[in-house]
């Protein structure tokens, strides 16, 4: 059953919330036994929800967009009263004081917040290994528990993948933190244009890159969750106030340099590109290509280093015994709270905005990055959208990444960095398996062109 | 000390008259406001929360920087100023770092030179620590985030102010424009100061005197600070970059940091708040809403109503007391008015520490009183005795003289008598008069008026007992 049909059958009370939140979290907790997608399983509030909204079904004649529709949320995303870490064990214990906005819209509509999807401490990384040393569990691959789900929403795209209940996963992307997991996985990820989602309420890692977007099923799934969430916020300074444009897709391009992969998924994206009855040819992007991954890690981890200041053991989050000054206090609050990963991004991020490295680094990254969108610009005005395979390969097994250096890391995200780099709407869809595993294929939009992806989308699926 | 120093300002001023701080809709608390209870998720810096610009600040500090004569820029753009430090909540301020609401601008001094500014712009402020036992002999330190997120608008002049008095001179003319402008209540927050200061005989190495409170302190720690460096090179030492602190009750400047370089903030734009065009009409909009200031008021005031300059300067200084001139002034004598208004009103506000703005003095009950002295229906001491209850409470000085009988006797026939009197009975003291001891005759009208109960008029006691005596 997808979401429009459930969501339907609440509202016309032919499905009672309650009783079906109860089966879908009995479900959901089966899974994460097994998976670990879920830090946290928010059974209180999804029952106190469901009770909530039967109550308004039937007295108030309420009707809603996502009504009786179980989410999961990115454990950086806050929802109040429930522990919102975003993987890391600095944050261990901070309940926040309210939703984020895009939880609260679809909590508006109906929806039923199950639980807290695990991820890669702060979305620092690709593979959803980077489990705070060791502080929360590392979800498996839904389809061989041997191998990644990918990141850094990893949960998210794992759960989107084997919960059987109606569901969809809040997800976040900051540097391609949707469409890698949701090409693992095998399920449908859509990232839209930076400022159309109100970033209020999520826990930050590079704040002119971070997006919320949904992860599900289907492209349709999807579509019903992102209509919720996007909009205008006058909490987030960057929201938009902009509409969505009106959907084109007559000519498509490929990106030459990113079909330069394994074989069969090449193949299936081929297959599936052959299959959308679009115009196609060949583009390359050369600047994207060559320099989105360095001005990327260098802008993102310049911002990442100045939001992870505030974790020094004050006031929420973990804390250690009042020891010494200062100074010693937080250091040793921050030695222990934050994870590998987390120091890494730290000294490197710090390092490229120091005076005598800041102009080497940050400045520049922030000129390649508006030569960059201009290049997409450019190339948006010969095509509706542009099309590569989301991921390389198909989902790594966890020692074939453990024997990947920092480098080799960072340079995995390549394929969906550019998007991410230029605040570009982009959508993973499935299109195939190899090995038995999940290939996905990404469609990449104008600013604000979702409807065109989600026309993409639809075709890719069927 | 003239041409001896030189010295740079950086000012930080509370813009504490808003509804709200400058990312949240929290209120600016009150001095002595419970700890901690004006705050919300983004003036703690909670994670997830976010910074929205309070438009009214700004518009506030773009029409200072105009008031300033400083070049707003087209751009306004915060950036995040990253230091550890217990009483910030994001371990960052928001502050503005390459571009500054305002660049360049001038503000006059008395003496008609021009302070040059190096720009003017906007941040927020941090909390504030509390020392239960004292700094220094505490062994925990509290935090009140109440202050977190007041906005502070930060002017920094060139470094061309050339004495301790000039930066007085520069610190009041700053203050008027503001008190003129609405930005700041000093009953709610401090000005705070970071001065360079640097002498010529050091071949100007420069210090860096960092918070000092108020304009008084900032001209005594100048002061120090230059005597101490002028010792210092001429005991045959040698003055070293560095950061010293304030002890404002020893009054003395102490070393708290070698400078070998300046500090290194990690620069970044603040990715949170989007950045703002500062559209012409915004400008003309700021540049249009700053009223008439001090310097100006006082050159009008003088020509208009014949007063003179150092009157209407005194005037002009606060918004107040230039307004509640120009409104008797319509009514009384303006020279009169002016002497009434700057010596005899304003020492009595200074002597019950309250302001012009506290007291809400009513022009009404003014302009009846200073009628009443200018028809001489009432002379000098009881003008004075009068006003002093004016600032106190609200009432008809007309009716009160009339009910208590206080109208001066300025009845000739009437006061030679009591003349005559006094003279009959101290004719000893006469005698001297006319042997020419001047003093003598201030006896004789002491007598006279305490006959008359002081309601008479000195000069035309005095004119009467000359006239008498012969």
């Amino acid at each position: 059953m997808n979401i429009k049909q459930h969501i339907e059958k609440i509202n016309k009370q032919e499905i009672n919330a309650v009783e079906f939140t109860y089966k879908a979290l009995d479900e959901a907790k089966k899974i994460n036994g097994e998976y670990h997608y879920l830090n946290v399983v928010s059974e209180e509030l999804a029952i106190e929800q469901a009770k909530q909204l039967q109550k308004s079904l039937s007295k108030k004649n309420f009707k809603g967009k996502l009504a009786g529709l179980p989410i999961s949320v990115k454990d950086s995303i806050c929802v109040r009263g429930v522990e919102s870490a975003a993987g890391s064990k600095i944050l261990k214990g901070y309940k926040p004081l309210f939703n984020a906005t895009a939880v609260q819209r679809c909590i508006d509509e109906g929806a039923i917040i199950i639980g807290k999807t695990s991820q890669d401490e702060f979305g620092f990384g690709s593979f959803s290994t980077n489990n705070s040393d060791g502080a929360f569990k590392i979800p498996l691959n839904p389809f061989d528990k041997e191998r990644v789900t990918g990141g850094s929403s990893g949960g998210a795209a794992g759960l989107a993948q084997k919960a059987d209940f109606p569901h969809v996963s809040l997800g976040e992307s900051t540097g391609g933190s949707i469409a890698c997991p949701s090409s693992f996985c095998g399920v449908v990820g859509l990232c839209p244009t930076y400022g159309l989602v109100s970033r209020f309420g999520l826990i930050d890692y590079g704040n002119s890159l971070d997006k919320i977007g949904p992860i599900g099923k289907s492209v349709g799934d999807c579509e019903a969750v992102l209509e919720v969430i996007s909009g205008y916020d006058e909490k987030d300074s960057t929201s938009m106030k902009q509409e969505l444009k009106k959907g084109k897709v007559e000519k498509v391009g490929l990106i030459k340099s990113f079909f330069n992969v394994d074989k069969e998924v090449k193949e299936a994206v081929m297959k599936t590109v052959d299959r959308l009855g679009v115009d196609y040819e060949e583009v390359e992007l050369p600047i994207m290509a060559k320099y989105c991954i360095p001005a990327y890690y260098v802008l993102a981890t310049a911002e990442a280093s100045t939001n992870l200041a505030k974790y020094c053991g004050m006031r929420y989050g973990s804390h250690l015994p009042l020891e010494g000054n200062f100074d010693e206090y937080f250091t040793a609050v921050r030695s222990e709270g934050f994870g590998a990963e987390a120091k890494r991004r730290i000294l490197l991020g710090t390092f490229v905005r120091m005076a005598g490295y800041r102009e080497a680094y940050y400045l520049k990254a922030a000129k390649v990055r508006t030569k960059i969108i201009a290049e997409y610009k450019e190339t948006f005005k010969k095509f509706d959208a542009l099309v590569n395979p989301t991921m390389p390969m198909i989902a790594p097994k966890f020692e074939e990444v453990s024997s990947l250096t920092p480098l080799q890391n960072f340079m995995m995200d390549v394929s969906i960095c550019g998007p991410n780099l230029a605040g570009l709407p982009h959508l993973s869809v499935p299109c195939g398996f190899s090995k038995k595993m999940p290939i996905g294929i990404l469609f990449v939009g104008d600013h604000f062109h979702e409807k065109s992806l989600i026309e993409l989308g639809r075709r890719a699926e069927q | 000390m003239e041409g001896e120093a030189v010295i740079g300002l950086e000012v930080h001023l509370p813009v504490n008259k808003l509804a709200s701080k400058l990312f949240c809709s929290c209120p600016i608390p009150k001095e002595g406001a419970e700890p901690n209870t004006h705050t919300c998720p983004t003036c703690l810096g909670f994670p997830g929360s976010k910074p929205i610009l309070n438009e009214s600040a700004l518009k506030l500090v773009l029409k200072f920087a105009s008031a300033l004569n400083a070049e707003i820029q087209k751009e306004v753009v915060f950036s995040r100023k990253v230091y550890f430090y217990v009483d910030m909540p994001r371990n960052y301020q928001i502050t503005q770092y390459e571009i500054p609401l305002g660049v360049g601008g001038f503000v006059s001094l008395s003496n008609d030179k021009k302070v040059a500014l190096k720009r003017v712009h906007l941040e927020e402020d941090p909390g504030a620590l509390i020392h239960p036992n004292g700094v220094g002999s505490s062994n925990i330190v509290l935090v009140d985030y109440n202050r977190s997120g007041i906005p502070l608008c930060e002017v920094v002049t060139e470094p061309c102010i050339k004495s301790p008095e000039e930066a007085r001179d520069f610190l009041k003319k700053l203050l008027s424009i503001i008190e003129y402008l609405g930005l700041f209540d000093p009953a709610n927050g401090t000005l705070k100061c970071d001065a360079n200061i640097s002498i010529k005989d050091s071949g100007y190495t420069r210090v860096e005197v960092k918070n000092v409170s108020g304009f008084k302190e900032v001209e005594s720690a100048l002061q120090y600070e230059i005597l101490r460096q002028k010792k210092v090179v001429k005991e045959g030492g040698k003055i070293t970059m560095e950061t010293r602190g304030w002890d404002a009750k020893n009054g003395a400047t102490y070393s708290l940091r070698k400078k070998e370089t300046e500090e290194d903030y990690g620069y970044i734009v603040d990715p949170d708040l989007s950045i703002i065009d500062v559209t012409p009409a915004m400008m003309a909009e700021a540049k249009s809403e700053v009223p008439e200031l001090a310097y100006d008021k006082a050159k009008r005031l003088a020509e208009d109503y014949g007063i003179s300059l150092d009157d209407a300067g005194v005037l002009a200084a606060e918004i107040g007391l230039a307004d509640l001139f120009e409104k008797v002034a319509k009514e009384i004598n303006p020279v009169l008015a002016a002497r009434w208004l700057r010596r005899e009103l304003a020492k009595i506000l200074n002597q019950s520490k309250k302001s012009l703005e506290e007291v809400k003095i009513d022009e009404k009950y003014l302009i009846e009183l200073l009628d009443l002295f200018e028809k001489k229906k009432i002379n000098d001491k009881t003008t004075k005795e009068l006003m002093i209850k004016l600032v106190s409470e609200p009432f008809s000085p007309k009716k009160y003289v009339e009910e208590k009988g206080l109208v001066a006797v300025s009845d000739t026939s009437e006061l030679e008598i009591f003349c005559k009197k006094v003279i009959e009975e101290n004719q000893k003291v006469v005698e001297d008069y006319k042997n020419g001891r001047e003093q003598a005759l201030n006896y004789l009208m002491g007598q006279v008026m305490k006959l008359t109960h002081g309601r008479a008029s000195p000069d035309i006691i005095k004119a009467l007992l000359q006239k008498l005596i012969g």
